[in-house]
C-alpha cells in the first residue's frame, strides 16, 4: 500500500502530460486517416521534418525562438492571475516599433539593435500595460479588453505599414517597411540556417525566470497574488503595482518576441507576417501546457515548434496538410486543462465502487 | 409519545480518526431534542449521517421503528427529514415564496405557477405562526427572517423531523426569542425538533431532552427537568478547563487609537459610524458584536485593507490612515484575518508560502531580494514544533491542513511578527477545543508581554473569557463600553441587539 | 448624416442576429455560473459546419440544423470539461477556440482541399423572407424586412429565452443553479444536468450564430471568420446583465458598430480605422459594465470555496 502511494506520488505529475500526449496523437492519427494516409509513415516523416537533419532542427528552433519569448510573458501574467489574451496585439506593435526604430534611429548597427529592443520592448509593454490599468482602475475585465486590443493594435500596424511607413521602393506595393540595413541585423547562430541570436536570448529568459520565481521576494508575491490576490494583500502585497509590473514585462516580453523576429528573421516588418504563423496563440498553448512553468514552457515552445516545422515537412513531402498540427496542439490543450489525475481515476474507479456496492 | 426515530450504535470513522463512536440516540414525536457539545466533539457528523451526506461506518438508522438509509439529502428529505443549515441554502436574488417552493413547485404545464407559491407559503406561514412576507427578495430581508424562510421551505417539503444546526449563532437576542418561541410552537403541533448548539442557556429553555457528546461520544443523555446547565457543562468539557494565565495588570501607554472612522459607499448608510476606540499596552479590547455589524471593515480599515472616508487611525503615535497594508504592519502591526481561506492563506500555496507572507520583506529573511529560505525554514519549524502544526511537509498544500492546523499556522505566523499590536479577528472560529485554548494561552501571554491586542469575535464567551475592556458594535456604531468586571452576557446581549446600556 | 440611411439599419439587423444569438448563448451559461469564453470557437464551427452542410445536402434547412448540431457536440465537450472534469471553465473556452480554428483550417483543406476560405457559386445561401404588410410600409420596411429566417429567429428566441427563465420552472431552477450551487444541491435539484442543458443550449445558438455568418449574407467560409465576435457577443452578454431583453438592446450597439464600420469604408478614411471600430467600442462599453461578477482573475475561480 504504502509502496503504491509513493509510485503514484512520483508518477501522477507525469500521467496527464503523458495521457495528454498520447491522446492528442492518437487524434491526430485519425486525422491522418481522414485523409487516407499512413499513420506511421506520416508520423516519421513529421519527426524527420522537425528532427530530420540539423538544418531542419536549426529552423525548428528558430521558430520556437519567438513562441518562447511569448510563451514566457503569457506565463508571467498567468502566475500573477490575469489572463492575458492580448499577446498578438503586443507583440505586432513592438514588431513595427522595433522596425521602425531600426530604421530611423540613426547610428551604427549596434545602437539601432539596442533601440529597436527598447523601442519593441517599451512600446509593447505600454499597450498591455493599458489593459493592465483599465483592470485595475476601471475593472474592465482584462481577459477580454487585452484580446479585442488585438485587433486594434494589428489594424495599427497594419495602417503604418500600409500608408505612412510603407516601402515605395519595389514595384509591388507591399504593406511592409523598407529592409533594415544589414548592420541591424541579429546575428545568425550558424552560418546559412535561420536560427539567431534571439534563440538564445530566449533559453536566457527562462532560465532567469525560472530562479526568480524560485528564489526571490518578487517572484513569491507574483505567485501569491496570483494563487490568493485577499491573501497577497493581507500580507501587504501592492496588489495593483505588482499586477501592473507583471503586465507591461508581459506585454514587453511579446513585444521582444516581434523584435526578434524583425531583426532575426525577416528584417523588415511585413503585414501578416507574424499573425498569419500564429506566433502569440502558440507561445500561450505553450504557457497552458506547461502550466506556466518558465522551463517547461522552453520545452513545450520546442514541442509546438517541431509539431509546426514537421508538418510543414509533412506537407512537403506527403499529402497530409499542415494544418494537422494545429489539431494536435489544440487537442492537447483540452486534454490539459482537464483535471486527469490520479484522482480522476480515483473518481472513476470510486463511482464503479459505488455502483457494485448498493 | 411514540419514537419517531432512532439511531443505534452509529460509527463514523475517517481514517484512523473516530468522529462518532456506538452513538445512540432516540427523538420521539413532538419533542425537542438538543445535541450539545463543543466544536469538534462530532455533532456535525451525526447529523450529515442522518441527513445521508455521509454513509455511517456502522449502525442503523430507524425511522417509525423501520429500519432505512438514505443515500443523499434527498432521500433523507423524502423521508421527512429536513434540516436548516447553519450557512443558510438561499437564493438571495429570489423571493421568501420562490425560496420556500422550490424544487416542488406549483406548476401547470411546465410554467411556474408563482401565485400559488404566495399563497401555500401564507398559509404555512399562518399554521406555524412563522412571520414571514412572501414577497421580499431574500437580500433585503434579515438574518431572522431569513431563517423562518429556511424553516418554512423545510415544512414545506414535508419535514416531520427538522434538525436546526447552530440556529443561534447568528442571530441578535430578540431574534434568538423568537426562534425559540416558533421551536416550541413546531413540537406543539407535532413536528421533531433536533437542536445543534453548544448555548446551554437556549438548550434549558427550549429542549425537552439533552444529548452530549464530548469527543465523538455520547456523555450523557438526560431530561431536561433532571438536569441543570452546570452538569451539562460538565458533561460537554468532562474535565477541568486548562486555567489561562494569571493576567498581569499593566498601565501602558495608548498604542493604537481610532479616531471618528467612517466609511461610506454611495447612498447607503455609513458601514462604519464615527468609531473611536483606543488600546493600551498590556491590554485586550474585545469588540461584541453579531456578525455583520461592520467588524470587517473595521478590521480592514485600521490593517489598510479598505480606503476610509474619515477619521484617523494612529499606531504608536503614527498616523497610518489610509497608508498601504505594508506600511502599517510596518509601522506595528499584526492580524489574524477574521477568514483564513479567504485572507490568511492561498489553499493551493505550500505550507512554507503560507507561513511566508509578511516575512518576505524583511532583512532577516530577505538579501537584496532572494529570499533567505534557510533562515526561514529554521523559523517555521520552531512555529510547527511550538505550536504543535500538524502537518507532513512544509511543502504541504496549505488547503490539506486541517481548519484548526490552518489557524494554529496563522495564528503563529502572526505572532512571531512580535509586533506591538495584534488585531485577532475571530481567532478560534471552527478549531477544536484544543487549538482553542492554545491560542487563547498564546494571546494572553502577548498581552502579558506587554503588547495590545484588538479582538474581534461574535462568540461573547472568547471576548469573556480575554478582554479587559469590552466594546459593542452596532450597525457601525460603537454602542456601549464595559470594563471586564461589569460585563455579563446579559448586559452585551441587549446592547448587540442596539438596546441601550441600562 | 449621408451614412445614416434604411440600407444601414438594414445591415445592423443583419448583424445584430450573430453576435445577438451568441451573447443569449452566454447568458444561459451565466446563468447557471459558467463563464463561457469559448463563444468564438462554437460560432467558427457553426460558421463552418453550416458550409459542409450546405455543400453537401444542398439544404439550407438541413446545414443550418447541421450547424447547431455539430456546434452542440463541441459546447458538449467544453460541459464535460468544465462541469464533469471541473477543469478551469477559461481555459477550456480558449482550448475549445483553438480547436475550432485547428479543426476548421484542417476541414478546409481536408475536405474542400483549399487554404485560407472557401466559396462555391453553386451553393445558395439562407433565402431572405419579407414580411408581409410590413415590406410596403416606407423606409420601416426596408429596416425590417428581407432578413434571413435566423435573423427573425434570433429575436424570437431572445424573447422565448426571456419566457423560459422567468416564467417556468425549469428556468426558474436554472437561475438557481447558477445564483447558488451549493444550496440547489442541498434541495436536491439536479444541477449538473440544468448546467449541460444550458451548455448544450448555448451550443446550438452558437451553431446557428454562426450559420447566419457564413450562409446569411456572402456565401462563403474565411479562416477565423469570427474575427473576435464571440468576445464581442461576451461583452454583450455582460452588458445586458445576462437578461435577454437586455442582449437584445447591447447587441444592438455593436450590430450597429459592424455595419457603420462596413459602411465607412466608403469615406475618405483607412479600412483599418473604420475596421478597428467595432472593437474599440466594445472596450469603451465595458467601461460602463454594471455586472463585473465574472472573474477575470483566475485565482478567483479558484478560490471559490
Amino acid at each position: 500500500m504504502k509502496a503504491q502511494q509513493r509510485i503514484q506520488r512520483l508518477l501522477s505529475p507525469l500521467l496527464q502530460p503523458f495521457i495528454a500526449i498520447f491522446i492528442g496523437l492518437l487524434t491526430g492519427a485519425i486525422a491522418i486517416s481522414i485523409v487516407g494516409a499512413p499513420i506511421l509513415e506520416t508520423y516519421k516523416e513529421l519527426w524527420m521534418g522537425a528532427f530530420g537533419n540539423f538544418y531542419f532542427m536549426t529552423s525548428t528552433f528558430a521558430r520556437a525562438t519567438p513562441i518562447l519569448i511569448i510563451g514566457l510573458g503569457v506565463s508571467l501574467a498567468f502566475r500573477a492571475g490575469v489572463f492575458n489574451l492580448g499577446a498578438e496585439g503586443q507583440m505586432v506593435l513592438g514588431a513595427v516599433s522595433a522596425a521602425l526604430a531600426a530604421l530611423y534611429v540613426p547610428g551604427p548597427g549596434i545602437v539601432k539593435i539596442l533601440s529597436a529592443l527598447i523601442a519593441g520592448i517599451t512600446v509593447a509593454g505600454l499597450w498591455s500595460l493599458l489593459a493592465g490599468w483599465m483592470e485595475t482602475k476601471f475593472k474592465v475585465q482584462l481577459l477580454i479588453s487585452t484580446l479585442l486590443l488585438n485587433y486594434v493594435a494589428v489594424l495599427f500596424a497594419s495602417f503604418l505599414v500600409s500608408e505612412p511607413f510603407q516601402d515605395r521602393s519595389g514595384s509591388a506595393a507591399l504593406a511592409q517597411t523598407p529592409m533594415l540595413e544589414q548592420a541591424a541585423w541579429l546575428p545568425k547562430l550558424f552560418a546559412g540556417m535561420s536560427l539567431h541570436w534571439g534563440f538564445i536570448i530566449g533559453v536566457i529568459l527562462a532560465i532567469v525566470m525560472y530562479f526568480i520565481f524560485k528564489l526571490t521576494s518578487v517572484g513569491y508575491e507574483v505567485k501569491m497574488l496570483g494563487l490568493n490576490p485577499y491573501f497577497a494583500s493581507y500580507g501587504g502585497v501592492n496588489k495593483t503595482k505588482v499586477l501592473l509590473a507583471s503586465m507591461f514585462i508581459s506585454g514587453g516580453l511579446a513585444g521582444l518576441a516581434g523584435t526578434v523576429e524583425v531583426l532575426g528573421t525577416q528584417y523588415r516588418f511585413v503585414d501578416g507576417a507574424l499573425t498569419g504563423p500564429g506566433f502569440a496563440w502558440t507561445g500561450m498553448m505553450a504557457t497552458l501546457l506547461a502550466n506556466s512553468h518558465p522551463l517547461g514552457t522552453a520545452v513545450t515552445a520546442i514541442f509546438l515548434a517541431a509539431l509546426e516545422t514537421g508538418a510543414m515537412g509533412l506537407e512537403r513531402n506527403t499529402d497530409v496538410p499542415l494544418e494537422i498540427a494545429s489539431v494536435i496542439k489544440s487537442v492537447l490543450i483540452l486534454l490539459i486543462s482537464a483535471k486527469i489525475s490520479f484522482n480522476w481515476w480515483k473518481r472513476m474507479k470510486k463511482g464503479r465502487d459505488k455502483n457494485g456496492m448498493v | 409519545m411514540s419514537i419517531r426515530l432512532e439511531m443505534r450504535k452509529m460509527t463514523k470513522q475517517y481514517g484512523d480518526f473516530l468522529a462518532n463512536e456506538d452513538i445512540s440516540f432516540t427523538l420521539n414525536a413532538g419533542e425537542v431534542h438538543a445535541i450539545v457539545g463543543e466544536n469538534g466533539a462530532g455533532k456535525t457528523t451525526l447529523m450529515r449521517m442522518l441527513y445521508g451526506m455521509e454513509p455511517p461506518t456502522s449502525g442503523q438508522i430507524y425511522l417509525d421503528g423501520e429500519p432505512v438509509s438514505f443515500d443523499g439529502p434527498n432521500d433523507a428529505i423524502s423521508h421527512g427529514i429536513g434540516m436548516v443549515h447553519q450557512h443558510f441554502m438561499l437564493f438571495s436574488d429570489f423571493t421568501a415564496a420562490e425560496n420556500v417552493v422550490i424544487g416542488h413547485e406549483p406548476k401547470k404545464a411546465g410554467f411556474f405557477r408563482r401565485k400559488d407559491a404566495i399563497d401555500t407559503v401564507n398559509k404555512l406561514a399562518g399554521q406555524y405562526q412563522i412571520q414571514v412576507r412572501p414577497n421580499v427578495k431574500v437580500a433585503d430581508a434579515s438574518v431572522g427572517e431569513q431563517q423562518r424562510i429556511e424553516i418554512l421551505k423545510v415544512l414545506y417539503q414535508g419535514a416531520n423531523i427538522i434538525i436546526l444546526d447552530e440556529p443561534t449563532a447568528v442571530l441578535t437576542p430578540i431574534e434568538v426569542k423568537g426562534l425559540l418561541k416558533n421551536i416550541k410552537n413546531l413540537a406543539e403541533q407535532g413536528k421533531s425538533v433536533i437542536l445543534i448548539t453548544h448555548k446551554l442557556r437556549e438548550v434549558m429553555e427550549v429542549a425537552d431532552r439533552v444529548t452530549v457528546l464530548r469527543n465523538g461520544k455520547v456523555t450523557g443523555s438526560v431530561n431536561k427537568e433532571e438536569t441543570t446547565a452546570d452538569e451539562l457543562a460538565k458533561l460537554m468539557v468532562g474535565r477541568e478547563l486548562q486555567t489561562i494565565s494569571d493576567r498581569i495588570q499593566l498601565n501602558g501607554n495608548s498604542l493604537l487609537e481610532v479616531n471618528e472612522l467612517t466609511i461610506k459607499e454611495k447612498q447607503e448608510k455609513p458601514l462604519l459610524d464615527r468609531i473611536s476606540l483606543s488600546v493600551r499596552r498590556g491590554e485586550i479590547v474585545g469588540i461584541a458584536g453579531v456578525s455583520g455589524n461592520g467588524q470587517s471593515e473595521l478590521l480592514q480599515a485600521i490593517s489598510g485593507l479598505r480606503k476610509v472616508n474619515g477619521g484617523k487611525v494612529l499606531i504608536d503615535g503614527k498616523d497610518v490612515t489610509n497608508q498601504s497594508v505594508a506600511d502599517i504592519r510596518l509601522a506595528g502591526l499584526s492580524h489574524i484575518p477574521e477568514d483564513r481561506y479567504l485572507w490568511g492563506a492561498a489553499k493551493q500555496a505550500t505550507v512554507e508560502e503560507t507561513g511566508l507572507m509578511g516575512y518576505q520583506n524583511k532583512p532577516d529573511y530577505n538579501n537584496k531580494s532572494i529570499l533567505l529560505k534557510k533562515q526561514f525554514r529554521s523559523l517555521l519549524s520552531s512555529w510547527i514544533k511550538k505550536f504543535e502544526i500538524k502537518t507532513t511537509s512544509i511543502n504541504e498544500q496549505a488547503g490539506n491542513l486541517s481548519g484548526g492546523n490552518l489557524q494554529k499556522l496563522i495564528v503563529s505566523r502572526e505572532l512571531g511578527q512580535e509586533t506591538p499590536l495584534l488585531l485577532a479577528a475571530e481567532p478560534t472560529r471552527g478549531v477544536d477545543i484544543g487549538a482553542m485554548e492554545y491560542i487563547h494561552e498564546a494571546l494572553l501571554q502577548k498581552r502579558n508581554n506587554g503588547d495590545g491586542i484588538l479582538l474581534i469575535s461574535s462568540e461573547l464567551t472568547e471576548i469573556l473569557t480575554l478582554s479587559d475592556r469590552i466594546l459593542v458594535i452596532y450597525e457601525g456604531k460603537i454602542v456601549g463600553e464595559l470594563t471586564r468586571e461589569e460585563a455579563t452576557e446579559e448586559k452585551i446581549s441587549i446592547l448587540m441587539a442596539g438596546g441601550s446600556k441600562q | 448624416m449621408e451614412w445614416f440611411d434604411a440600407a444601414l439599419l438594414s445591415s445592423t439587423i443583419r448583424m445584430v442576429a450573430p453576435i445577438l444569438l451568441a451573447a443569449l448563448g452566454g447568458a444561459i451559461c451565466a446563468r447557471v455560473g459558467i463563464f463561457n469564453v469559448g463563444l468564438e470557437g462554437l460560432i467558427l464551427i457553426g460558421a463552418f459546419s453550416a458550409i459542409v452542410g450546405n455543400y453537401f445536402t444542398g439544404s439550407v434547412f438541413l446545414a443550418v440544423c447541421f450547424a447547431a448540431g455539430v456546434s452542440m457536440i463541441f459546447s458538449l465537450l467544453f460541459g464535460y470539461l468544465s462541469i464533469h472534469l471541473q477543469a478551469n471553465a477559461i481555459v477550456v473556452g480558449l482550448g475549445i477556440n483553438f480547436l475550432a480554428l485547428g479543426l476548421t483550417t484542417f476541414g478546409l483543406r481536408a475536405i474542400f482541399d483549399v487554404k485560407g476560405a472557401f466559396y462555391d457559386k453553386d451553393m445558395t445561401g439562407l433565402p431572405k423572407i419579407d414580411i408581409p404588410l410590413v415590406k410596403d410600409i416606407p423606409f420601416l420596411g426596408e429596416v425590417l424586412s428581407g432578413h434571413s429566417a435566423l435573423v427573425y429567429l434570433s429575436f424570437i428566441l431572445a424573447i422565448l429565452l426571456f419566457f423560459f427563465l422567468y416564467r417556468t420552472v425549469m428556468g426558474f431552477r436554472v437561475l438557481a443553479v447558477g445564483m447558488n450551487k451549493v444550496a440547489a444541491n442541498s434541495i436536491g435539484l439536479k444541477t449538473n444536468s440544468l448546467q449541460y442543458l444550458a451548455v448544450l443550449m448555448c451550443g446550438i445558438l452558437c451553431g446557428m450564430a454562426g450559420a447566419q455568418l457564413s450562409l446569411g449574407q456572402v456565401t462563403m467560409f474565411t479562416e477565423g471568420m469570427t474575427a473576435g465576435r464571440g468576445f464581442i457577443a461576451l461583452v454583450a452578454t455582460m452588458l445586458g446583465q445576462s437578461h435577454p431583453i437586455g442582449i437584445i438592446g447591447s447587441s444592438f450597439l455593436f450590430g450597429l458598430m459592424d455595419a457603420l464600420s462596413v459602411r465607412l469604408q466608403g469615406f475618405s478614411m483607412p479600412t483599418q480605422f473604420t475596421a478597428m471600430l467595432p472593437y474599440v467600442i466594445t472596450i469603451i462599453a465595458m467601461f460602463f459594465l454594471k455586472d463585473r461578477g465574472a472573474a477575470s482573475q483566475m485565482s478567483e475561480q479558484q478560490s471559490s470555496r
